[in-house]
């Protein structure tokens, strides 16, 4: 293994280094970008996009996908916002939105599995059911300032280590442990690389999708937990188009929309990229518009060189080992 | 398909006695609201306000409207309010491109149709009633901001949509009375949010960042004050970075209770229904509008432009911590 093989078969390693180059040209332009206040603010930020790319990333493995994280995210947070605004006890304000974030998952599989409908469509349908039943429930007002029950779960350090950093590293760790580790892993990458292949070799199909939007729609309920305790505010367009930034992360990192390929450490370095990105633009003064251009084009790039690695690959390896 | 139409037939004669039980009931005027939907806070508040208006000048007040913002369903309870023989009937208008045949039935039958909140300038309607000039919502807040940054400083731009026609005008107003004003102030270029609290707020902390410095926070589209405040909150800048927008009392009371939000601008809606129910006796009345006009209820006289043929409001209303808990929208 030499070292072209080495740095460049290794998205997450490649990704670190994109992230590190960023950092270095937004510092070059503004003095105020490699802070510990400003990289903690990018953390932060960072904190719901995380969860959901983590589910989107096993979605995606499975070769399926889903559009609807967004208005699941929404829908959960109105309950988490009821939830504070009642003065229920912490544990049911914790418990409340992952719990109705993975029903919701379970409706996106019941879909998927037994009403055989491609996942693109049927969570497509369901975002638009869902951003309609945010406006019922809130009949059109939001839910804004909640008083700072929550504030602690979000703002708390624990050896100077926030508790929102112990959560994240917490489910990836789950995450990695079960894409890694468990049968289910897997069951969940063969799902997605041939299906077929998969059921033929006894791989539960059904129970694998299942478990994957289930465990999405969780991490969704949990996102929208943190969402409410940080914003205090639930307004009719929370989650908004979650679903795309998770996508863009989760490809970026090297999980492959076709299926049968997860990388939760690229994720997590796609999700930071996006960030700095969109942090980098608003310092050095530059309208946040581009920042979508630019991860836009970057997306583009990285598929289209996926896509030539891809076809070269019988000789790739070899052509890299000659060098 | 013979059976349904049998108990549709039942139905439409029940429904013509009973409509016409109650013209027979209510012998006065009936002025119409139509909003852009029902069940929102903005609205429920003009609706508040035209009954106020509608007890005090003996008018029936009508308020009916679509449940999501659909210009054909508009347009269809507008029709079925002229069918039913409204006197004067008044739309915050979805759809402008669409409104004409509607307007032309209204002039056909007698019924008074004009706008309110939202208007149709190229359509036949008889008057708008504005709630506040674009140039004035605009002009408010710079010159509100100004005021309490002692008229130097940078100020950051935090808007929703880049294509909102209406944000990107107050901006526009914004930066031409800036630089036409207060030489001493700089506006930054505007970011923006989309729709999310989120977006919002992360806009928000990087224009702290990246500028120390900064004296105040503009949050033009209403979705995105939560966000500019809450970033100014978990900043710890509260009193060194002035928050402001154009957010309704009930989204931004705890900011100003905070000391987030230094003033919030927007025009009161129920102040707005009342006198869209007042338009509406007049043109029943057969009453013209002069150049200035007082309506008994309203604190401003309210102006009339005769070429546009529109009744503004007045001045846009300043929410602050003193007298935003008069307000409940």
């Amino acid at each position: 293994m030499n070292w072209k093989q080495w740095l460049f078969g290794r998205r997450e390693l490649t990704l670190a280094l994109a992230c590190v180059a960023v950092a270095v040209f937004f510092q070059f332009l503004s003095p105020y970008f490699l802070t510990a206040d400003n990289l903690t603010t990018i953390l932060r930020n960072s904190v719901e996009l995380l969860l959901v790319s983590l589910g989107i990333t096993f979605v995606l493995a499975t070769a399926g996908i889903d559009i609807a994280v967004g208005g699941a995210l929404g829908i959960c947070a109105i309950f988490v916002g009821w939830s504070v605004q009642g003065g229920w006890p912490l544990a049911v304000v914790v418990l409340i939105g992952p719990l109705i974030g993975t029903g919701l998952g379970l409706v996106s599989a019941t879909l998927i599995v037994q009403g055989k409908i491609p996942p693109i469509i049927a969570t497509l349908g369901l975002f638009g059911v869902y951003r309609a039943a945010i406006f019922l429930l809130l009949g059109g007002s939001w839910i804004s300032g909640l008083p700072d029950t929550l504030g602690p779960v979000v703002n708390t350090t624990i050896a100077g280590i926030p508790l929102t950093a112990i959560y994240i590293l917490f489910f990836y760790f789950l995450g990695w442990v079960v894409i890694r580790w468990v049968p289910l892993g897997i069951a969940i990458r063969a799902t997605g690389g041939n299906e077929r292949a998969a059921r033929l070799s006894g791989i539960s199909i059904g129970g694998t999708k299942f478990f994957v939007y289930g465990f999405t729609g969780l991490l969704v309920g949990f996102a929208a937990f943190l969402y409410v305790a940080r914003y205090r505010n639930v307004e009719t367009s929370t989650g908004g188009l979650i679903a795309l930034d998770a996508i863009v992360a989760s490809v970026l990192g090297g999980t492959s929309v076709l299926g049968g390929k997860a990388n939760l450490l690229g994720t997590m370095f796609g999700v930071l990229l996006v960030r700095l990105l969109q942090n980098g633009f608003v310092l050095i003064g530059v309208p946040s518009l581009w920042e979508q251009v630019i991860t836009g084009a970057l997306l583009i790039g990285v598929l289209i060189l996926d896509a030539w690695a891809e076809r070269r690959s019988p000789n790739y390896t070899r052509w890299l080992a000659t060098r | 398909m013979r059976r349904k139409n049998r108990w549709s037939a039942c139905f439409s004669a029940g429904l013509m006695l009973f409509t016409a039980g109650i013209g027979l009931a209510q012998s006065k005027p009936k002025v119409a609201f139509v909003p852009q939907i029902v069940g929102i806070p903005y609205f429920n508040a003009m609706e508040g306000g035209g009954k106020d208006a509608a007890e005090k000048f003996g008018v029936e007040f009508v308020y009916t409207g679509p449940t999501d913002t659909n210009p054909a369903e508009q347009l269809r309870i507008v029709n079925g309010l002229i069918d039913q023989g409204v006197s004067a009937v008044s739309l915050s208008v979805l759809d402008a491109s669409s409104i004409d045949p509607v307007m032309k039935k209204a002039k056909e039958k007698g019924v008074k149709i004009f706008t309110s909140d939202s208007d149709a300038p190229k359509s036949e309607r008889e008057v708008y009633v504005a709630q506040a000039l674009d140039q004035d919502l605009g002009y408010t807040i710079i010159d509100e901001l100004a005021k309490r940054i002692g008229e130097q400083g940078t100020i950051g731009i935090v808007s929703g949509e880049a294509t909102a026609t209406n944000l990107n005008t107050w901006i526009g107003f914004m930066q031409q009375r800036a630089k036409e004003k207060y030489p001493k102030i700089t506006l930054l270029q505007p970011q923006f949010a989309g729709g999310t609290a989120q977006r919002a707020f992360q806009l928000a902390t990087d224009l702290m960042t990246a500028h120390p410095d900064l004296k105040g926070l503009i949050a033009v589209a209403s979705t995105t004050c939560p966000g500019v405040a809450q970033a100014i909150e978990s900043a710890g800048k509260i009193g060194k970075v002035i928050g402001t927008g154009y957010g309704s009392p009930n989204t931004v009371r705890a900011y100003l209770k905070s000391g987030a939000f230094g003033f919030s601008v927007l025009w009161n809606p129920r102040d707005l229904g009342y006198l869209t129910v007042w338009v509406g006796k007049q043109l029943i009345d057969g009453k013209p509008f002069a150049e200035s006009n007082t309506v008994p209820g309203l604190d401003q006289p309210v102006k009339y432009d005769a070429a546009t043929k529109v009744l503004l409001l007045g001045p846009p209303t300043v929410f602050t911590k003193e007298n935003v808990d008069q307000y409940k929208f």
